[in-house]
Formats: C-alpha cells, structure tokens, sequence
C-alpha cells in the first residue's frame, strides 16, 4: 500500500473539508513560521517547501479535486463526542452580573484498530551544578529507561543545558546505537548555571528536524532551578512550539525551581508540569508519561472559542487527566486525548450583563484536534455554549452532581492559590485566614499530614509575612492531588 | 451578589462555592441536605470511630483535664490523651472523622460541622477555636470569631451550632 500519510491536508495541518479560505490562513501561518528569512532551525526549509507544494495544488478548486481522486476513502467523522454540562439550567434576566460554570467533557470513541502512534521526543535535561550527585544519577537512569522503552520508529534526541546548551544526541531513530546513546547520557556532567531558554531553543530545533504530522512531538524538560532573565524569551518559544504542534512537559525537581513559570510555559502548549520533590519520582514520572503518549487517541486539542460580548472567562482547568489550570485566553491548548480516558475541563464564566433574547450564546467557536492514526488527521468542528435566560428566580435546577463534585475539589485548589494572591496584595489577615479554612477542609477530608502543612504555612505567615518554598510547592500540588481519581498516587 | 451563610463572604450569583471559606452555597442541593439524606442510611463502621465511651477517662493533659458535659443528655465526655481535640461529627465518605465524634448527640440535627471546633490544652490553659464551622460557634452566648482562639474557662457553656455542652476543666 503506497504510503498516504504524507498528503497535503496533512503538511497544512487542515481537514479535509477545509474550505478555500482555511488553506489560505493555513498556509500564511506555516509560511510565517517556516520562511527561511524567519526560521533558521535546519528542518525549516525542506518544511516551507512541502507546505508551499501544497497549497498551490490545494488552492486550486480544479487541481484539488483531482488530487482527491489519488487518495484513499478518508476517514472524516468526529471521533470524538463531547458531552457538556452546565451548573444552572438557565441564566437569570437580572441587572446582577452572574456566574455559570460549564463542564466539557470530551469523550473519544474508540477505534478498531489501535495503532500507537510514533514519538518525536527530545529530553532537556538540566546539568547545572545543583543537580551533582543523586539528582544527576537518578535522571540518567531514567532517561535510558525511556529510551530503552522508546519503538524502533521514534525519533529521540538529548539536550542537555547549564548556561549553554549541548545536544548530547542529535534527533534519530532510537533504535540507531542505544548503545552509542546510552553512554552519551551516562557521561553526562553537572556544572554551570540554569539557563532553561538555551536548552529549550536547542531541544526544540532538534524535534523540528522531524516535524511530521503523523508523530507526537514532545519535548520533556527536567530542572531543578529557576532560569534568570530569558523567562520571556522561553515563553516566546514555548507560543512557537504551541503553533508547530510541539508539547511542552516539565518536570521541577526539589524546592527551588520557579512552579508558576514552569507552570506558564508548559500550559500554552498543551502540557503540565509536576513537582517531584523525591528524585526517585523521576523515573516513574517520566515512564508514566511515555505510557500516556503511547495512548495518545488526539493531540494538539485546541479550542478556540470567541466569547459573546459582557462575557468572560474567570477560570479555566483542565480536571483531567493530569490537571492543570489552563490560561483563560484563546485559543486554548488542551494537550492529548487518550484513546482510554476523556478530557475533561471546567470554565468559570463570568456575564456581566444578560442578553435581551430568550437565549443567550456564551461562547462559539470551534474546537480542532489532530488523529495523528488517520491519513488526514485534522478534524475540526463548530462548538457554541448558549443558555435560556428566564425571569422567574424558583425555575433553578439543583447544579449536576458532577459540577458540584468537580468544583468542591477545585475549590480548594483555588483557596490556596487566593491565598497567595492576598499575600502578594499584603492582606495578611485574608491569607492566613483563607488558608485556615482550607486547612478545616483537609481535615474533614482526612488530608492530615497537607492540613498540618497549610497550618504551620498559616502560622509562618503571620510570623513572617511570607510562606516556605517548600510549603507553598506542597499545598500547591497537594490540593492539585485532590482533583486526581483515587488510587492514581501522589502527585503525578 | 449572594452572601456565603459561613462567613458572609460575597460572591457572584451562580457561584457554587464560597472562594473564601470554601462552604458550599447554592440551595436545593448543599451540602446541609445531601448530607440528611446520607445520613439517614448511614452505616457507619464503628470500628472507625473513636467511640467516646471507649476512652479512658480524667487523664491528666499536661496540667488541665477538659471533661465536656452535653447537657440535653446529661452524658459526660472527657477528652484524654491529646493536647488538641477536633469536635464535630462523623459524615459518610469521610475517611476521618474529628477526634470527638458528636454524632451520638443528635449533633446533626443540631447544626454541627464536621470538622466544628477545637479544643487544645496548652501549659494548663485551655483554648477553644471555631474552624469556620456553618452555624457558628459560642462561648457564654458570645459567638467566635473563626480560627481565632478564646481561652475556655471552668464552666464556661459551649455552644456548637445548637448543641449545648459544658466545660468542665479540672486542673
């Protein structure tokens, strides 16, 4: 069977049914991105080129039509149903602003065949002075264990950074010289300072070498210190690795790494970051992470949804898997779909003033993913979130139990992220004071040893006006734990 | 705006959860309620419970024992063993209740939060905390501030919700 996978649809990233203008923004988007004047990465010409052979055939109504005619039956249903819940029946016609959350779950519908889909990884790894010693072994050790676990038809590539980046093994097939790999990343050494931009940049030019459309391409950063002035310049390229269909996973080690950045540059493309402070967590976390990529059903899960005028998103979360607060701007990059679990998120929308209509759309846009299996893998549909508007106040229904139950965890997740705002703002009372009831709920949830925790960084607080590094990282991702199904362990 | 029944935080209306004190705060379906239905039918596994009775009684906590005396049933409770004692009452799904379960005292019926109060000795003293509990807490009729601590005095009534209980401190 010749091979498809390869087809214009594909190198321009559009479905099928794309219409004329969809190519056209398709093709100015990659051509921004790949232009040889703009993009000096080494893959990016060959890139530019087959996207540009593309668009010209899939521009033309004529030459496209014939080029049809060469491919196979293609698979263009959704293949994924998405099942949304609200908190209220219907919105109030009140002068007051009000509050809906809207809970989208997003279900894959499985497949007869289950191919999994090939890897284009690169691992970062940090070898600044901080990691010497048992953090550098473990870390090792981990990155063989995964590349020993990797399929012949992956691509892997190492980087590893201090205040310089080298690319320890240049983007191949996995299966050329593990031997030769593996005693590149033993003779790794730690020394110098952490700066995460240099490793990035040179982690990121390595997966382009193989940007295909049919692979997962993800990029594992490991560090465990905070990166000192190229913050913007990271999250630049993070936004860059967004719009190449590139995920970013972190993982920070011990207490020093800075969670709010890691947080940040892995969010906008679809990835989490995790806390790790037991370095023995490594290799677990990261074999975790090889086990989801490898049941990856959908990736780059984008939605972008316009919001209806005097309407805002307040909140945005990602419950599962692997939950993370999600950036409240679109489009939003919701990461992987699972061929063997959904995606769930969670808004909270904020209406400023209700619609003078007996229905009122929140938001509408659409929601786009890719089936890396597919031969054209990009599907998009429309998506609008709309509500009745009613006069009468009884007609409420009890929120879904699933909202309640969802948002009764997040809650707290969210006192303790208020709580640092107010300390930022310097209401000491308020943090103290949010974080005592936080720590009342733990204990009514048998969450002992966190409660305890919340309590002494209470306490410290009061004290001395700030929280332990520490505390704050184990409250933080404590309370994130909360929101994890039972028996998934701690943490990751 | 609606105002948070806990702690008359004000939140937007439609919110579900109080961003303050964390209560949950729409009707029909909070927590007071689906908690009436759980427990009518609750089975609780007594061997998860600290039974009160169970305990031994007037040990010396550092230099004060707190005995407390519920006074609609006449039952006394000493509290032994721990300087700090949580009290509220046991709900099912919860893995861990408080140290001094109330259950058996009608403490539901009465207004009782899980996790209501504390109770903690300290050099011979002996404090009592509201822990942001729904229908409050009071000493001697004056209601407490949350999470503040107010010493308890031989004597002194405690008010958890409406269930009345008597400290009794012997030093």
């Amino acid at each position: 069977m010749p091979d498809f996978s390869d087809n214009y649809y594909a190198r321009l990233g559009i479905p099928f049914n794309a219409t004329r203008d969809e190519v056209r923004n398709a093709y100015h988007d990659a051509a921004r991105r790949l232009h040889p004047d703009a993009n000096p990465s080494p893959g990016a010409v060959d890139q530019f080129l087959r996207v540009q052979e593309a668009y010209e055939i899939l521009i033309d109504p004529q030459k496209r039509e014939e080029y049809d005619l060469t491919l196979p039956s293609v698979d263009s249903s959704l293949g994924i149903t998405i099942d949304t819940v609200y908190s209220r029946n219907e919105l109030l016609r009140s002068p007051d602003p009000q509050l809906i959350y809207v809970m989208m779950e997003f279900i894959p519908i499985p497949t007869t065949e289950e191919v999994s889909t090939p890897l284009n990884l690169c691992i970062v790894i940090d070898r600044s002075t901080s990691m010497q010693g048992d953090r550098m072994d473990v870390v090792k050790a981990a990155a063989i264990s995964i590349v020993r676990q990797l399929h012949p038809t992956d691509y892997l590539s190492i980087v590893s950074f201090s205040d310089r980046a080298e690319v320890i093994v240049p983007a191949m097939h996995s299966s050329n010289g593990l031997e030769k790999i593996e005693s590149q990343i033993t003779m790794l050494q730690p020394g110098g300072g952490t700066e995460i931009y240099r490793g990035l940049q040179a982690g990121f030019d390595e997966i382009t070498r193989f940007l295909r459309p049919n692979y997962l391409n993800h990029l594992f950063l490991i560090t465990d210190g905070q990166t000192y002035g190229d913050e913007q310049a990271c999250l630049d390229l993070a936004d860059q690795a967004r719009d190449s269909g590139v995920t970013i996973n972190g993982l920070g080690i011990g207490n020093e790494w800075n969670d709010k950045f890691l947080d940040t540059l892995t969010g906008v493309t679809g990835g989490n970051s995790t806390y790790v402070s037991d370095p023995r967590d490594i290799k677990r976390f990261m074999e975790l992470k090889l086990k989801r990529l490898n049941r990856v059903f959908a990736e780059n899960v984008i939605l972008n949804m316009k919001l209806a005028e005097d309407v805002e998103i307040h909140y945005a979360f990602r419950l599962g898997p692997e939950p993370t607060k999600l950036p409240v701007d679109m489009p939003l990059n919701l990461g992987n779909i699972q061929s063997d679990s959904g995606l769930t998120i969670v808004f909270e929308l904020f209406v400023k003033k209700i619609a003078q209509h007996n229905s009122m759309v929140l938001m509408d846009g659409i929601f786009r993913y890719e089936i890396p299996t597919r031969i054209i893998p990009t599907v998009r549909t429309p998506i609008s979130i709309s509500r009745p508007v009613s006069h009468a106040d009884g007609q409420q229904k009890p929120p879904p139990q699933k909202i309640v139950q969802a948002m009764s965890k997040l809650t707290l997740y969210r006192m303790q992220e208020q709580a640092k705002q107010d300390l930022e703002a310097g209401k000491i009372e308020q943090a103290t004071r949010r974080l005592r009831f936080l720590a009342t709920h733990l204990l009514a949830q048998g969450e002992t040893s966190l409660a305890t925790t919340v309590l002494g960084e209470a306490g410290r607080i009061e004290r001395e006006r700030s929280l332990s590094e520490e505390g704050e990282k184990r409250i933080k991702y404590g309370t994130r734990s909360l929101l994890l199904p039972p028996g998934s362990g701690v943490n990751l | 705006m609606i105002e948070c029944p806990n702690c008359k935080n004000k939140e937007y209306s439609g919110a579900l959860f109080c961003s303050q004190c964390g209560s949950q705060l729409t009707k029909g379906n909070d927590a007071t309620q689906s908690l009436m239905r759980d427990t009518g039918s609750a089975i609780f596994d007594s061997a998860v419970i600290r039974k009160l009775k169970d305990m031994p009684s007037g040990v010396a906590v550092d230099e004060a024992t707190v005995t407390l005396h519920v006074l609609d049933t006449g039952q006394f409770l000493p509290l032994s063993g721990q300087d700090s004692f949580t009290l509220g009452r046991l709900s099912q799904g919860q893995p861990h209740g408080p140290d001094i379960d109330l259950t058996d005292y009608n403490a539901y019926m009465q207004g009782v939060s899980r996790i209501h109060a504390t109770i903690t000795v300290e050099k011979g003293r002996v404090y009592i905390t509201d822990m942001g509990s729904v229908n409050g807490t009071r000493v001697n009729g004056n209601r407490l501030e949350p999470h503040a601590a107010r010493p308890l005095q031989n004597g002194d009534i405690v008010i958890l919700g409406k269930l009345k209980l008597q400290a009794i401190i012997r030093y």
